[in-house]
C-alpha cells in the first residue's frame, strides 16, 4: 500500500484562528472554553463554550467575501482552515481544480447552524431568508468547490462525532487505490442552537468548563471548529520538508450498542484502535500518545479508560485536548488528528486540563501538565460519535 | 461491484415487486409518498415507536434484506438529510420552548447517521459503518465508498450494505418550495416532461443493494461511476465522452439511457446536450415514477438492475431495448451536482 | 387538575403512552408497579430523559439530576407519589 503523508493543515478553533496560533495555546494551557461572546442562545449566560473569537461579519471581511449569498458560520470558517491548509501545501489554483484533487469534508450541523431563520423557513414565516438554499449539510463544501473551481471527487460525510476522523481515512483510500492525486480532507462545525439545545436534552451538557477523565466530570463542553489536512503519496511529493507527518493506519467500525452511548466493554472503541494498529503494522507498545477522544462525558471517558486497560500493557500517555476547545464535534477527528501531529513534530505532550482527581478504577492517569521533549514516533487519535460509530486514526513521525 | 439483491420502498409499488412487473402509478399531486408496507412483521415495535420516517423506510428495506442475505462484513449509507422531519420537529421545540426542556427523541432521530446505526444495531453489525451526506451526490458517494472497499479487499470475498434515503416532510417540503424547486402548478406525472414550467415534484423513498466481490448468481454490477459539482453546460459532452472512454467504451456500447429529466424547463436542457453522442437511444426517464429528490439516483440503480433483467420494460420510451447489457445513468440536481453511474449485465 | 389520584395515575399513564410513543400500549396495559426501567417495557436512557420532559412540561416538575431521576422514576406508583407532592401545576 502507498505511503500517505500530510502536506499541509489548517485550523480555527477557540484557542487560535490559525495552526500556530492553535499550538501556542497547546503548549501554554490556555482554554478556550469560557463564556460566548458572538453565540446567542438562551444558555449564553449559563453555559460555557469553545466558541471562535470572530463574529460573522470580521470572518467574511477576512475572506473577502460577499454578504448576503448564503454563507453560512459552518461555511466561513471552513473557508478560513481550507484556505490555510491550501497554503500550507502550496496547492496552486490548477491543482485544485483538477480532477485529481478530492475534497471530503464533513459536518454534522452543516448548513443549519443559524436556527431561527430555518425556523421561519421550515414553517413559512414570512420571505425566504437568504439561507434557504444552503440548508444541507454538505452546503458548506459545496460553496468551496465553488470559490475553488474544484471539478474532481467530492464527498460530505456525517458519522457525528467521528465525521472528519472518517473524512481523513476517506481520503487516504482515494490515494491508496490511485483514484485521485491529492486530497483535502477534515470537517467543520459551528455553535448552534440546534446543537446545543440537542446535546442539552440529553443532559450531557456541563455547567462548567469540561474536565475530561476527572472522577467528577458532569459531561461535555460544546465548541465549534474547522479543521483540513491535506493528503498526499509519500512518492508523489518532490520536497520531502513539506511533509508534516506520515498518516500510518486507521480502523472504523461500530459499537452495535446503543444510540448514544458507549458500551459497557467498549468493543467499539476496542476494536477501532486494534484494527488501525494492524492496519499501521504496529503493537500498542508502539504507540507514544493517544489523543483521546475524552468528551467528559461519565460514560466516554470510563469507556474509553476500559478500551485503553485492555488494549495497553502499558497505557501510554493520553490526554483529551477537548479540554482546550471543547467538543468540536464533526470538526474533532481533523482538529485532534491535526494536534496530534503537531504534537510530533514539536516533542510535546498537551494536557488534559482542569483534572484535579483522575478516574480512580484504573492505575493509569492522564498527562496532567505540558510536558516538553518528549520523542512520539507514533500517535492514536480516537474519535467516537452517536449511531455507534467508532473511528481510531495512527499518525507518524516521518523517517 | 456485483449486486446480489435489492429491495427499495418508492412512491411506486417497489415494496411488492408489482412495480417491475408492469404496476404503474398515476400521480396527480405535488408530492410522491413512498408507499410504505406495514412494519410490525418487519420491525421490533419497541424500536419502531422511536423512528422517523427516513430511519422507519430505511429500516423496513434494510431488515427484509439481511434477512435473506448473509451478514455484511459494511453498511454504507447516503442521504442528503436524514431524517428531516424530526430535524424540525427538535427545531420547533427550540423555539415554541424557548430552549427550555426538551425531549431528545427527535434530536437522535434526526442525525443522518441514526439510520446506518440502527441497522447496526439492530442487527449487531459491527463492521464498518458510514454515512454519507453529500447533498445530491450522497448515492454516489456511498457507491464510491463501497468500490474502494472492495478494491482494498481484493482477494478476500466481502459483502456491503449499500443504501439511499430520503424523507419528505412538511418541513423540507416548504423549505424547498421556497428555493422553488418546486411546480406552482399541477400536472400529472405522465406528462412531466412536456409540463414547460421551472420546478419538479418532490418524492422519496429508501433503495438498498446487496453488494459482493464474488459475481456468482448476481443480478448485475456497478461498473464504474463518475461525479462533479463543477460543470458548464459545454462541458457536459466530454464529461460523459471521457467517461465511457475510461471504460474503453464508445456511445454505441451502451443499450439504455435512465436520464433524470424532472420536468424543469430550466435544467432538463442539459439531459439533451448528455444525450447528443448517443443519436435515437431507449431511454428512461425515472423521475416520472417517483418524482425529484437528493437520492434519487439509488433509484436509477435499482430501476436499471430491473431492466437488465427483463423488468420494467414497460417504462423504456424511444424504442425498444430488447435485452439490454449495458445502462447508463446520467443524473443532475439544480444543475450543479452531476454524476454518471455505468450498470451492466 | 386532576386530584384523584385514580385519575392522576391514568392520566399519567396517557401521557407516558404519549410521550414515549408506546402506540400499542393503552393505560390498562401498565401496571401501576411494574418496573419501567430494564423491564418488559423496554424502556432505556433516552426514555428516562423523555419522563423528565413530560414531568417538567405537564406537572411543572424540574429534576435536574439524573440520580435523583432514578430513584423518582421506578414505577408509575414512584412518580405518581413524586407528582402528587411536588407539582407546581
Amino acid at each position: 500500500m502507498a505511503e500517505i503523508v500530510v502536506t499541509g493543515m489548517g485550523a480555527i478553533s477557540s484557542i487560535g484562528l490559525t495552526i500556530a496560533e492553535n499550538r501556542h495555546s497547546l503548549e501554554h494551557e490556555i482554554s478556550g472554553i469560557r463564556k460566548a461572546r458572538h453565540f446567542k442562545s438562551h444558555y449564553s449566560d449559563s453555559l460555557v463554550f469553545g466558541e471562535i473569537d470572530q463574529s460573522d461579519e470580521e470572518l467574511l471581511l477576512e475572506l473577502g467575501l460577499e454578504k448576503g449569498l448564503g454563507y453560512t458560520r459552518t461555511t466561513l470558517i471552513a473557508v478560513k482552515a481550507f484556505r490555510e491548509a491550501i497554503q500550507d501545501a502550496q496547492l496552486s489554483p490548477e491543482d485544485l481544480a483538477s480532477t485529481r484533487t478530492a475534497f471530503i469534508s464533513s459536518s454534522t450541523v452543516g448548513g443549519m447552524c443559524y436556527t431561527d431563520d430555518l425556523y421561519h423557513d421550515a414553517n413559512l414565516q414570512g420571505s425566504p431568508s437568504e439561507f434557504v438554499k444552503h440548508y444541507e449539510g454538505s452546503d458548506h463544501a459545496l460553496q468551496i468547490v465553488r470559490l475553488y473551481g474544484m471539478k474532481g471527487i467530492t464527498d460530505v460525510i456525517n458519522t457525528a462525532c467521528s465525521s472528519s476522523a472518517n473524512a481523513i481515512a476517506l481520503g487516504a483510500r482515494l490515494l491508496e487505490t490511485g483514484k485521485v492525486d491529492r486530497v483535502i480532507a477534515g470537517g467543520s462545525d459551528c455553535l448552534a442552537k440546534f446543537t446545543v439545545n440537542g446535546f442539552n436534552s440529553l443532559r450531557i451538557l456541563s455547567e462548567q468548563a469540561c474536565k475530561p477523565f476527572d472522577n467528577t466530570r458532569e459531561g461535555l463542553s460544546l465548541g465549534e471548529a474547522a479543521a483540513y489536512l491535506v493528503l498526499e503519496r509519500k512518492a508523489d511529493v518532490t520536497d520531502s520538508k513539506k511533509i508534516h507527518a506520515i498518516f500510518s493506519g486507521f480502523g472504523i467500525c461500530n459499537d452495535a450498542f446503543h444510540p448514544s452511548a458507549t458500551s459497557d466493554d467498549a468493543r467499539g472503541p476496542r476494536l477501532a484502535m486494534e484494527l488501525a494498529l494492524k492496519r499501521a503494522n504496529l503493537n500498542p507498545e508502539d504507540i507514544q500518545y493517544i489523543n483521546a477522544h475524552g468528551t467528559g462525558t461519565p460514560n466516554n471517558d470510563l469507556t474509553e479508560s476500559f478500551a485503553f486497560s485492555k488494549l495497553f500493557k502499558d497505557v501510554p500517555p493520553f490526554s483529551s485536548t477537548k479540554s482546550y476547545v471543547g467538543h468540536t464535534l464533526a470538526a474533532a477527528g481533523a482538529l485532534e488528528a491535526i494536534y496530534s501531529i503537531l504534537s510530533i513534530q514539536n516533542r510535546e505532550v498537551y494536557p488534559s486540563l482542569r483534572i484535579e482527581e483522575p478516574i480512580p478504577d484504573f492505575p493509569f492517569k492522564p498527562t496532567l501538565k505540558y510536558a516538553p521533549d518528549v520523542t512520539i514516533n507514533h500517535v492514536l487519535s480516537n474519535s467516537f460519535g452517536f449511531g455507534g460509530n467508532c473511528t481510531s486514526l495512527i499518525f507518524s513521525a516521518c523517517t | 461491484m456485483y449486486i446480489k439483491d435489492l429491495y427499495a420502498i418508492s412512491p411506486q409499488k417497489t415494496h411488492d415487486l408489482s412495480f417491475e412487473n408492469g404496476d404503474w402509478l398515476v400521480f396527480n399531486e405535488f408530492i410522491y409518498k413512498a408507499i410504505e408496507p406495514s412494519y410490525q412483521d418487519i420491525i421490533p415495535a419497541s424500536q419502531l415507536r422511536r423512528m422517523g420516517k427516513a430511519v422507519r423506510m430505511g429500516i423496513g428495506v434494510s431488515l427484509p434484506l439481511m434477512g435473506r442475505n448473509p451478514k455484511p462484513d459494511g453498511i454504507i449509507f447516503g442521504t442528503a438529510n436524514g431524517g428531516l422531519e424530526d430535524c424540525i420537529k427538535f427545531l420547533n421545540q427550540i423555539v415554541e420552548y424557548n430552549e427550555g426542556t426538551l425531549t431528545p427523541t427527535n434530536f437522535v432521530q434526526s442525525t443522518p447517521n441514526a439510520l446506518a446505526g440502527q441497522v447496526a444495531l439492530i442487527s449487531e453489525n459491527m463492521g464498518y459503518n458510514i454515512t454519507h451526506v453529500n447533498g445530491s451526490l450522497a448515492f454516489e458517494s456511498a457507491l464510491l465508498d463501497a468500490s474502494l472497499f472492495f478494491d482494498e479487499h481484493g482477494q478476500e470475498e466481502k459483502t456491503i450494505l449499500l443504501g439511499a434515503v430520503e424523507e419528505i416532510s412538511d418541513y423540507n417540503y416548504n423549505i424547498d418550495h421556497l428555493g422553488k424547486r418546486f411546480k406552482q402548478e399541477l400536472v400529472s406525472n405522465e406528462d412531466l416532461l412536456y409540463s414547460n414550467t421551472p420546478g419538479s415534484y418532490c418524492g422519496e423513498g429508501s433503495t438498498q443493494f446487496f453488494l459482493s466481490n464474488n459475481p456468482e448468481k448476481s443480478l448485475a454490477k456497478f461498473s464504474a461511476l463518475k461525479q462533479s459539482s463543477c460543470l458548464s453546460k459545454n462541458e457536459i459532452g466530454d464529461f460523459v465522452l471521457s467517461f465511457l472512454a475510461e471504460q474503453n467504451m464508445n456511445p454505441e456500447d451502451v443499450d439504455c439511457l435512465l436520464l433524470g429529466k424532472n420536468g424543469d424547463s430550466l435544467t432538463d436542457s442539459w439531459y439533451d446536450e448528455l444525450a447528443k453522442p448517443f443519436g435515437d437511444k431507449p431511454t428512461v426517464y425515472f423521475k416520472k415514477s417517483v418524482g425529484e429528490y437528493r437520492t434519487v439516483s439509488a433509484f436509477a440503480s435499482y430501476l436499471a438492475v430491473q431492466l437488465l433483467n427483463g423488468k420494467a420494460h414497460h417504462l423504456i420510451e424511444n424504442g425498444a431495448a430488447a435485452e439490454p447489457r449495458t445502462i447508463l445513468i446520467y443524473n443532475h440536481f439544480d444543475a450543479v451536482r452531476h454524476s454518471l453511474i455505468l450498470i451492466q449485465k | 387538575m386532576t386530584t384523584n389520584r385514580e385519575e392522576l395515575i391514568v392520566e399519567f399513564k396517557e401521557h407516558l403512552i404519549k410521550y414515549l410513543n408506546l402506540l400499542d400500549l393503552t393505560p390498562a396495559d401498565i401496571k401501576n408497579d411494574e418496573v419501567l426501567f430494564g423491564g418488559d417495557l423496554g424502556l432505556d436512557s433516552i426514555d428516562s430523559v423523555e419522563l423528565i420532559v413530560l414531568l417538567d412540561r405537564e406537572y411543572g416538575i424540574k429534576i435536574k439530576n439524573p440520580t435523583e431521576g432514578r430513584q423518582i422514576l421506578v414505577d408509575v406508583n414512584t412518580i405518581v407519589d413524586y407528582i402528587v407532592a411536588n407539582r407546581t401545576k
